[in-house]
């Protein structure tokens, strides 16, 4: 197969930054409504192009089989574990967005841009000049089980991350949780006490990592305990295999209480809402004021008896 | 310490002279050469005499493209986007040469990933990617190159590849040392399995080629311009003035004799010795009376405990110009002729082209096809012998008889020199 690049070389020249011809080629293998879709956006800017381009280069990556996924509209589904992406995909695929939207993203925005959701709201963002201060901080689960005072075989949270007064986590159901075994015999379901547990877990990673600013003393981790819940409705059962994707909100904190809400999916299908989980923490102090808090979490543990679950 | 035996038990091949090895058996024995007409290229598009018109490159497979997703191969391979993306062309040629030995071996996927099972490998790089991503560097910004710009290009692309898509667990390393490279691979994979450092080693070679690859011999004057291609590569002939550059990829399995047992294989030889030497003389022509090479025909021999006068076959290294050839004409006398020996010498390049960092394991696949399927590959293209080859036993047809104790030779720039020592089983 002799070599037709020899005779193409001496006129073709390289790229232009910025070209039609460049964006072109950098979109060849997208579908057509894509590169439509980024030559529109070149001259209009207009923001609500921004998704078909940025999925449509992510398809453009995918085998047959997981590009249907992303087309089911779900933002949390996450580039690497949901679609098989691994990190130097990640890397061509920003390039193009970049080329495309002549924006330019960071290694440690990167870093944090794990979902289809975080990289449309990144780049929302990007081109509206909203330089959010509240910025996504991404933390594997090395990091998550070394600030936990849970740890295996009781932590439900395999990843977080924290944006402001909220946080989003993981947990795949492995199937060799323990518990699993009796729950139920011959017929293993992800008990939904367990669920509102993992919410409470992702509760304490925020925090614990990024407290809100009512909070002025640190907290101490040895002392947060779960307290109550409120207005939990469970609307699917899930099983091993099923990925739980979490999401809490700080709703008020009042030292020494913090109250979120918290849902969970599974492939975009909600699966648990817990309108007011409360948990009950205590700052690191000196010893004086050990003796002087109202508050006793014991009290409250009990409470969680009295949630209203409904399976 | 108490050695191992080695044996060759799994052979995979991209070459212009065929795909596979059936196909290359029959190249060789018909001595069919493979070259492909290169078309002329910028400046020299009006000044023919000064263009290079054949080059040695695999058929069915497209590769030309600095875009892997725009290339072609077989469609018995199947190869997924992100192992396809870190390839540079001669990784897709040898990739495929792999996956036909370690058929070819008939090992399963634990006789391939385990601490016991190492990888060698040689190229030379690819020159087109590197031109091509520093060119995009330069314009476009470093941000905006391939994140595999590195791993696809440089020198050592073919152990991080397959290592990786092997998932090989054991020994790797890639070689450097210009065409004597593969030699080296092989060589040092020898020592790994016959020193009980590993139990299987695969040794995987490759050469790019293109105008990037090809065309910089052009100034060293080391390619054959001439318009008949049978002209364009004559070892031994006296009218041979350069050679054909060839690229594709070989792959060759060795295994030690615990493991040829256990899996029940029939290996195509046995790799017995090796040896090894420099010339310390020039960067790159080859010592005028072959002083290197005698050393490392002597060593090979001490290594391999065999005298000269046992080796029936010779597959030399001679490329078709006019010092290495005669260079390595000397050492052959030197060790053979002064002694009374008239081993049969071919030089198989003359259909296969000149697969540098490629060329000893393409070599080696041939002398362990011609030991296991009986025949001894002749020298092609000679019109009229260099009469100061006459004393060499130089054969120009194939014969129908397998050589019993073979040698192969390769030399490399800087003058460093290779002989393999093989056996038929």
């Amino acid at each position: 197969m002799p070599d037709q690049t020899t005779i193409t070389r001496e006129v073709g020249g390289a790229p232009v930054p910025g070209s039609e011809e460049l964006l072109r080629d950098t979109l060849k293998r997208c579908s057509p409504e894509t590169l439509t879709a980024a030559l529109e956006y070149r001259v209009s800017g207009e923001v609500s192009l921004v998704p078909t381009i940025v999925l449509g280069i992510v398809e453009r990556f995918l085998d047959p089989d997981v590009a249907s996924k992303l087309q089911s509209g779900d933002d949390s589904i996450q580039f690497m574990e949901d679609l098989g992406m691994d990190s130097l995909t990640m890397i061509e695929a920003i390039m193009m967005v970049e080329e495309a939207l002549g924006v330019s993203i960071k290694n440690d925005e990167l870093m944090n841009l794990r979902s289809v959701g975080d990289l449309k709201e990144f780049i929302n963002d990007k081109i509206l000049g909203l330089s959010s201060e509240e910025t996504k901080e991404f933390f594997p689960v090395d990091q998550v089980a070394s600030i936990m005072p849970q740890q295996v075989p009781f932590l439900f949270l395999e990843q977080a991350t924290l944006e402001g007064r909220s946080a989003i986590g993981r947990y795949p159901i492995s199937g060799q949780e323990a518990f699993l075994e009796g729950h139920f015999k011959g017929n293993p379901v992800f008990p939904a006490s367990i669920m509102l547990e993992a919410l409470g877990q992702l509760a304490v990673f925020l925090l614990l990592k990024k407290p809100p600013q009512e909070i002025e003393s640190a907290i101490d981790s040895s002392e947060i305990y779960f307290t109550g819940v409120d207005g939990v409705r469970c609307h699917r059962i899930c099983k091993p295999g099923d990925v739980l994707d979490m999401k809490i909100q700080v709703k008020r904190v009042r030292e020494p209480i913090a109250i979120f809400s918290g849902t969970i999916t599974v492939n975009g299908e909600k699966a648990v809402v817990a309108e007011e989980i409360t948990l009950a923490f205590k700052a690191e102090t000196s010893p004086a004021d050990l003796n002087g808090n109202g508050s006793d979490p014991a009290s409250q543990v009990n409470g969680e008896n009295g949630s209203s679950v409904h399976l | 310490m108490e050695r191992k035996r080695v044996f060759i038990t799994g052979l995979g091949v991209v070459s212009s002279i065929g795909n596979d090895t059936a196909i290359l058996v029959e190249s060789l024995r018909n001595l069919k050469h493979g070259f492909k007409a290169f078309p002329p290229y910028h400046p020299y598009k009006d000044d023919p005499a000064a263009l290079v018109k054949w080059i040695s490159a695999p058929s069915d497979f497209e590769v030309d493209s600095t875009d892997f997703e725009d290339w072609k191969y077989p469609s018995r391979y199947k190869i997924r986007r992100e192992v396809l993306r870190g390839f540079a062309p001669h990784g897709l040629y040898t990739y495929c040469a792999m996956k036909q030995a370690l058929e070819d071996a008939a090992l399963e996927e634990e006789d391939i990933s385990n601490y016991e099972t190492g990888i060698y490998t040689s190229s030379g790089g690819s020159p087109r990617l590197l031109c091509n991503n520093m060119e995009r560097m330069r314009e476009i910004g470093a941000t905006r190159c391939s994140p595999t710009g590195i791993v696809s290009a440089i020198a050592g692309t073919l152990s991080f590849n397959l290592v990786a898509n092997f998932k090989i667990l054991g020994n790797s390393c890639g070689f450097s040392s210009a065409c004597a490279s593969s030699g080296h691979a092989l060589g040092y994979a020898y020592d790994d399995v016959s020193l009980g450092r590993q139990s299987r080693m695969f040794v995987a070679a490759g050469e790019d080629v293109n105008f990037e690859s090809v065309i910089p011999f052009t100034g060293m004057r080391a390619l054959s311009l001439e318009v008949d291609p049978t002209r364009a590569s004559c070892p031994f002939d006296e009218k041979r003035n350069g050679f054909v550059c060839a690229g594709g990829g070989a792959a060759l399995v060795l295994e030690n004799e615990d493991e040829v047992e256990r899996r029940g294989s029939t290996p195509y030889a046995e790799l017995v010795g090796w040896g090894q030497s420099s010339d310390g003389h020039n960067v790159a022509i080859s010592h005028p009376e072959g002083s290197g090479l005698i050393r490392a025909l002597s060593n090979a021999f001490r290594s391999a405990g065999i005298e000269a006068g046992e080796v029936d076959y010779i597959n030399a290294h001679a490329t078709s110009t006019l010092i290495g050839d005669a260079s390595e004409g000397k050492a052959l006398d030197k060790i053979f002729t002064s002694q009374g020996y008239r081993p049969k010498v071919s030089s198989t390049k003359a259909i296969t082209g000149h697969g540098l960092s490629l060329a000893s394991a393409l070599e080696a696949t041939i002398v362990s096809l011609a030991m296991k399927e009986g025949f001894t590959p002749g020298s092609a293209h000679i019109q009229n012998l260099d009469p100061q080859f006459e004393k060499l036993n130089i054969i120009r047809e194939t014969e129908t008889t397998a050589p019993k104790l073979a040698i192969s030779n390769s030399s490399g720039f800087g003058g460093a020199n290779v002989t393999l020592v093989f056996r038929g089983v």
